[in-house]
């Protein structure tokens, strides 16, 4: 019969599975799937040992969908707001190299208006 | 001694020319760069045609994707760090907007008091109509000089104002971080609360000759809470630059 503990025991199979597919392949590095072991291992755990959540939530006076809930809702919280951390920092590699990228093709252009065009051949042949 | 005007501009191919063409009558020493921040028309061609006729020296950057004015601007004060041969960069709309007649004015100012960031403000001489941007503009520039001057002690009239004359303190620090978008408020906050030589001139302004106000309308709300909360952001944070002699009274 289905219920919420065997939900959660097919949910954190399924997501050890899923990220050690990804990571496989390549497509997740290994800094981010720390974290997603780590929510595959909790669904695991509270869907083997249910009793740890049922005591978790007599304790805080919660009922048992509440405190899933809770926890679902923190979890999606700190990755969501990890992935804006990690987003702020990619947007500030981007405008560094979109600004590298636009200086250099003006130091580039300068040079050849004073040089002369560098034929491409040239230039693999230096750098060989 | 050399000097950068820097030029963002984002589909500017309209106002471009004229703008360069007011900038001509610059003595030697002053040096153009037109960042052009991905523009979508031909800002491109019309600014390298610029470059080859222009007087002074006129250099331009690509930036290959639109970026907006914080990396536009920030992208001629890396260029000026790069160079390593300016002391003043000069920050001039490229819509026209601003009068290429008190650039010489900014930078003596600059120079005369010291200052690390000398500000054209539209607000401290009346130069006639249309000079001043529209009443709500002001109402919202007024809050920010009242936030500004409640949280630095620093006054200011025209605290929106992208007219202005940057010493190497400034820039070379802008050089490394600045604002992304509406980025005036904020580096003047910064400059402000970080002790470093903040003054005005008062500056004429004109209408917009083309192109498209990088704040429209829908923005307005935006622009008001994102800066705002920059600028008390930035109030958090702790203080980067060992404070200098007291500020200029404005």
């Amino acid at each position: 019969m289905i219920n919420a503990e065997f939900l959660m025991l097919l949910g954190g199979v399924g997501a050890f599975v899923m990220t050690l597919y990804w990571v496989r392949v390549r497509e997740l590095r290994e800094r981010y799937a720390i974290g997603w072991l780590l929510v595959a291992t909790l669904l695991l755990l509270t869907g083997l040992f249910p009793d740890v959540l049922k005591t978790l939530a007599d304790r805080a006076h919660l009922s048992y969908p509440a405190l899933v809930l809770f926890v679902a809702l923190g979890l999606i919280y700190m990755n969501s707001f990890f992935v804006s951390v990690a987003l702020t920092k990619h947007y500030r590699w981007n405008v560094r190299l979109t600004q590298q990228m636009a200086l250099l093709e003006e130091r580039l252009r300068r040079l050849e208006d004073a040089h002369g065009p560098v034929p491409i051949e040239q230039i693999e042949t230096e750098t060989e | 001694m050399r000097h950068l005007i820097v030029i963002p501009a984002f589909n500017e191919e309209e106002a471009l020319p004229r703008t360069v063409e007011r900038l001509q009558g610059l003595p030697a020493g002053y040096e153009i760069l037109i960042v052009n921040d991905g523009s979508a028309d031909r800002t491109r061609d019309v600014a390298a045609a610029l470059a080859s006729t222009s007087r002074l020296p006129l250099h331009v950057a690509h930036l290959p994707v639109n970026c907006g004015i914080g990396v536009a601007v920030q992208t001629g004060y890396r260029f000026a760090v790069a160079d390593g041969g300016y002391q003043n960069v000069i920050q001039f709309d490229a819509d026209g907007q601003h009068d290429a007649d008190f650039i010489k004015s900014l930078v003596e100012r600059c120079e005369q008091e010291q200052l690390d960031l000398c500000v054209g403000s539209r607000f401290i001489r009346d130069f006639g109509p249309g000079s001043r941007s529209t009443f709500a503009r002001r109402i919202g520039i007024r809050f920010f000089a009242w936030l500004i001057g409640f949280m630095s002690g620093v006054r200011v009239t025209d605290p929106t104002s992208g007219f202005r004359c940057l010493g190497p303190r400034a820039w070379r620090r802008f050089a490394d971080s600045y604002p992304e978008d509406f980025p005036e408020p904020e580096s003047l906050f910064w400059c402000a609360r970080n002790g470093l030589r903040v003054g005005e001139l008062p500056v004429r302004m004109f209408e917009r000759q083309g192109g498209v106000s990088s704040i429209r309308k829908l923005k307005a709300a935006y622009y008001m809470v994102k800066v705002s909360l920059a600028i008390l952001f930035d109030r958090i944070r702790r203080t980067e630059v060992a404070r200098v002699a007291p500020q200029p009274t404005v």
